[in-house]
């Protein structure tokens, strides 16, 4: 390093040099008038539409309200009926756990499995891509009714079992088979996940396969050591993005629970469908506990705030970057 | 990488020849075997939306007589092209919303240097984390106090105060135009606004493009929050809303119909997918792989 | 930081608490109908569609010619939730129209539909004089009249009279044991085992087989006098259970359950595929909405309608059923409170309406006056039903504020048990009753 000499300014330069120290304070105060122009709807939005809701979900959770008349402080009561006497709460949680430590890795695994044949074939591969991620673009209710049908008991689904002499389950009939058959419904709108690990496979630099060939790897090796830390950034993505997807599963819950009769209740068959979000909107706006609704809310909050840090925590010990910085 | 020496290609022994061509037809027919799987569940909802009343029950899997008019009769069942309608309002002025509100706070993340900027990226994230049910309490109290329910305005003016989601998308992908194009652009003596519109913007147009797809997807894709907000006003029912409350009509329609309603509902979104493949399979990868 | 934050949470909750709010009641007004009035257009909301909205709007209309300066508009498509939000948005409709009464006790209970005792008592309606006592199971709650019927449902037998003479019978079943034989001798079965025509169609979950409509049939009580869930200490409940799973396992569960799929599920049900207007299902429980289905589908089945059997035990059960139905009310923060009384008394008590609107939607007219009108009588099929909700033991299930919650959680519970995989009965049902009375305490 050389050495700079500095010279004490002389009086006039002091002027300057305060003079120039003023100006560009005045202009880090613009850049930053400047930068929260450019956010503020973000800000207006963040505001309105997160930090008060969520705060107020606070307060409602200790009230018991109906909207209709005014909320009644109740303390904990919502938070100790949650807990200990509502068993569709434990049921909810656990269905939701289910999604989330089932569905979200079954669909890391076929998506990276789909993603791996794909890389192997040479012609064809925009058709491949195309029929693969076509499901995905069916809107989540069209799938649900379509796979309501399909998996009729007496439908085309069991009728090929019963073909194969396979035995034939009640699918949406039976709470055993319920959710398999959401599993089954999630497999087949792997598109998207498929879609990352494609770009993340083909990212992968040939020359470490080409080294571990020399090196004598078989292929389950190479995928081990080398595919797998190459692409783990993308499946701790998929992790997180699966994660909080599970924790708002919704939509084909609800539509499938009552496609067989508009007044089951949500989570038919027998609750095995009753997922956390469908318990909330059950809660709060077909029974009108807007605060036990809110209550649920801010558990859920918790979870999902714990579940993601977990997750951050522990992306740093099996998450292996190429290069940058996060 | 070395240089000069011209490398001839051996001919292919006949067993690896053999062998890479044994491998190339079990990858092509796994392929070939899930595409079939994929494509499975298409080939029978298609088929029972052309089937009668009568054969819905039975094991044909081949519908005869092809009963098109399936198709014709829904319109008479309900106002299809009101939800449709509702569905484009919805999705197009969300669409809009998203980008005009995303842009200017993508870059203020990306290319500003600011205090509070790195604060405000980890909120921006973390309300993507967010289930949407953790606020709709509040937020449907809300928006019963501003006589808002039953329409579609709770849905379509929150995606004017910016989107987590777009925000990210953008910010990423303002992150890789070079800083020079700015300071080019400020040393001309343009704000930020004017960098913002003639440098930035017109270099990123494909991820404007995947960004305003994919919410334009979403918002037409959408049910819990138009069930939420309007469920209780049939004239503002999205085609997301109406499929599903289609099986709650107290004349049940059946599955054929059911299935006739799915396909038109999902129409328009491959006919998109289609002409826009490439936007929506770079966006895709712009949000997985960058991280 | 930290102190700003508590601030933030401070000032969002304060916030929160002063936007939620509720209002005050207003005292009961009485205008004379006879006297001059300005015209005035009251909207009524209802869940009415197609045919029946129609019908019911004529009807409703057709007020006009009573109280000349009186227009009604009739919104259709509006279900409870719908009007439960107008009214919390302090835009509710002149006058509610409900099909579910469950509702009917949170409504009295928050005054969210105006207690009526007042109007009638203005005007000298005698109740009890007015309507059989039945209707009061699920029109009123701890003595506030928040509702009144408009029409009603009773449940009954339907039976296939083609198939049962093929099997030698010639009576309907009048117990719940010649039931389950008759219904075990009137299920055909294809070549495969599975089932081609099912004497009775038993499985909670289908149709209208609900934990009320069947448990009727043994007088099974709900609640004690102190509205104390008693699902595990009437034995009746656990007759019926026991009942009903025995002609399960005797048609076969797994059966059933491909065949209610293979007729089109739950959509079934109101299409020209029912399974018993197609002749598959040999006998069923339903309203008596269903003659204006089996008419309006053009349906071929021979049949005829009966009381639902019951108890052996109970003979004298036979002949009542579960009744109850659509309700009509005045909502909180109407501004005409008198008008919306006049057209309320008018779709509930005018003889000539309600036996007009009786006749276009095929439901049973609810007062004693239209009871008697003599071509609703003289249809046979249509008549069992009249002569069941005038049955003195004929009731709806007791109404409380949780709503349909209670049954939900049981008709969960039914289903496990249906399906065997309910090990200890007794026990399931007591828990139930703690959840129950948890769920009410919450409110």
């Amino acid at each position: 390093m050389a050495t700079v000499t500095v010279r004490p300014p002389a009086a006039p330069e002091k002027a300057r040099v305060a003079e120039r120290r003023r100006r560009k304070r005045r202009s880090a105060w613009r850049r930053q008038l400047v930068a929260l122009a450019f956010m503020s709807p973000w800000i207006i939005g963040f505001t309105a539409f997160y930090v008060y809701p969520i705060l107020s979900s606070l307060y409602f959770s200790f009230t018991k309200y109906d909207i209709l008349t005014q909320p009644v402080w109740v303390g904990f009561d919502n938070y100790t009926f949650m807990f200990t006497s509502d068993g569709r709460f434990w049921t909810a949680v656990r269905n939701t756990a289910w999604v989330v430590a089932v569905i979200v890795p079954l669909q890391i695994l076929v998506g990276i499995g789909a993603a791996t044949v794909l890389t192997r074939v040479r012609r064809g591969l925009g058709f491949y891509r195309t029929v693969f991620f076509l499901p995905t673009m069916v809107p989540l209710v069209a799938a649900a009714l379509g796979f309501v049908f399909l998996l009729n008991p007496g439908g085309p689904v069991n009728a090929v079992l019963g073909f194969l002499h396979l035995p034939e389950p009640l699918w949406f009939r039976d709470p055993a088979w319920a959710k398999p058959g959401l599993a089954l419904m999630a497999m087949w709108m792997v598109g998207q996940t498929m879609i990352i690990f494609l770009a993340a496979l083909l990212d992968v630099p040939t020359q470490l396969y080409e080294a571990a060939d020399i090196e004598g790897a078989s292929p389950l090796q190479r995928f081990r050591h080398v595919t797998l830390p190459m692409i783990s950034p993308v499946i701790f993505f998929a992790v997180v993005i699966g994660v909080i997807n599970g924790f708002r599963y919704f939509t084909e819950a609800y539509v499938v629970s009552k496609a067989g009769d508009w007044d089951n209740p949500v989570g038919t068959p027998q609750d095995s469908l009753l997922f956390y979000s469908s318990h909330l909107y059950n809660s709060g706006f077909e029974g009108f506990h807007m605060g036990y609704a809110a209550a649920l809310s801010w558990v859920m909050f918790v979870v999902i705030m714990v579940c993601t840090l977990v997750l951050i925590r522990s992306s740093r010990r099996w998450v292996h970057y190429q290069g940058g910085f996060r | 990488m070395s240089a000069a020496t011209v490398v001839t290609r051996r001919p292919v022994p006949p067993a690896i020849r053999r062998r890479r061509m044994l491998l190339a037809v079990a990858n092509h027919s796994v392929a070939i075997a899930l595409s079939i799987m994929f494509l499975l569940p298409f080939a029978f909802i298609v088929s029972t939306a052309l089937m009668t009343n009568q054969q819905m029950g039975s094991l044909s899997i081949w519908p005869s007589p092809f009963k098109w008019s399936n198709f014709t009769d829904l319109f008479g069942f309900f106002p299809f092209w009101r939800y449709a309608w509702n569905s484009l309002l919805y999705a197009g002025l969300g669409t809009i919303g998203v980008v005009l509100s995303g842009i200017p706070v993508a870059y203020a993340l990306s290319r500003l240097r600011w205090r509070g900027r790195q604060v405000s990226f980890v909120l921006v994230l973390s309300t993507l984390m967010l289930p949407v049910q953790v606020t709709i309490v509040p937020l449907y109290i809300i928006f019963v106090r501003l006589g808002w329910i039953g329409s579609l305005k709770p849905l379509i003016v929150p995606l004017f105060f910016g989107d987590a989601f777009t925000i990210f998308l953008l910010r990423q992908f303002f992150m890789t135009i070079p800083q020079e194009l700015s300071d080019a652009a400020r040393v001309d003596g343009a704000n930020d606004l004017q960098i913002l519109l003639r440098v930035i913007v017109p270099l990123a147009k494909p991820a404007i493009a995947a960004v305003a797809l994919f919410n334009f997807l979403y918002c037409w894709n959408d049910f819990f929050s138009p069930l939420l907000y309007a469920g209780n006003n049939p004239d503002t029912w999205t085609l997301a809303i109406s499929l599903q409350q289609l099986t709650q009509l107290s004349r049940g329609i059946l599955a054929n119909l059911q299935m006739a309603a799915s396909i038109l509902f999902t129409l328009p979104v491959i006919v998109i997918f289609f002409f826009a493949q490439k936007v929506f399979v770079e966006g895709v990868t712009l949000t997985g792989v960058k991280g | 930081m930290r102190r700003r934050l508590v601030g933030l949470v401070a000032l969002a909750m304060l916030v929160a608490a002063c936007t939620a709010g509720g209002d005050t009641n207003a005292p009961v007004e009485t205008i004379d109908p006879n006297a001059q009035h300005d015209p005035l257009t009251l909207t009524v909301w209802s869940n009415f569609s197609g045919r029946e909205g129609k019908i019911t709007t004529g009807v409703l209309e057709s007020v006009k010619q009573k109280y000349p300066w009186m227009t009604v508009k009739h919104v259709q498509g509006k279900d409870d939730e719908a009007i439960q939000r107008a009214i919390n948005g302090g835009t509710p409709p002149d006058v509610a129209i409900s099909f579910t009464p469950d509702n009917a006790a949170r409504y009295c209970d928050t005054r969210a539909w105006q207690d009526l005792n007042p109007n009638l008592q203005a005007d000298n309606i005698d109740k009890n004089a007015t309507w059989p006592a039945a209707i009061f199971s699920y029109t009123q709650y701890n003595n506030i009249q928040c509702a009144l019927p408009m029409l009603t449902d009773a449940y009954g037998l339907y039976y296939n009279v083609d198939l049962l003479q093929k099997a030698g019978f010639s009576e309907p079943p009048k117990t719940l044991s010649e039931m389950t034989t008759m219904a075990k001798k009137l299920t055909e079965y294809n070549a495969d085992g599975s089932i081609k025509v099912a004497g009775f169609m038993p499985l909670f979950g289908m149709y209208q087989n609900t934990v009320n409509t069947l448990g009727h049939a043994y007088a099974a009580q709900w609640y004690d006098s102190s509205l104390k869930p008693t699902l595990s200490t009437d034995p009746n409940w656990t007759k019926m259970l026991q009942w009903q799973k025995s002609i399960v396992d005797t048609i076969g569960y797994d059966k059933l359950q491909k065949f209610f799929g293979k007729l089109g599920g739950g959509d079934s049900e109101w299409s020209a595929q029912h399974g018993f207007e197609t002749g598959k299902i040999a006998m069923m429980i339903d309203g008596e909405w269903r003659n204006a289905f089996i008419a309006a589908d053009k349906s071929k089945v021979n049949y005829q309608t009966a009381p639902f059997p019951v108890d052996d035990a109970q003979p004298d059960l036979y002949g009542a059923g579960q009744v109850g139905g659509t309700i009509m009310g005045i909502p909180k923060g109407v501004k005409h409170a008198a008008e919306s009384w006049l057209l309320v008394k008018y779709m509930t008590t005018d003889t000539s309406a309600l036996v007009t609107l009786a006749k276009g939607l095929r439901n049973v007219p609810s007062t004693v006056e239209s009871l008697k009108d003599p071509e609703l009588n003289a249809d046979q099929h249509f008549s069992t039903f009249m002569k069941i909700f005038q049955h003195p033991k004929s009731t709806f299930k007791p109404i409380t504020t949780i709503g349909v919650t209670d049954q939900d959680l049981f008709g969960s519970l039914a289903e496990k048990h249906q399906a065997g995989k309910v090990s200890d009965l007794q026990t399931e049902l007591s828990k139930l009753d703690d959840q129950i009375t948890k769920q009410l305490q919450l409110g």
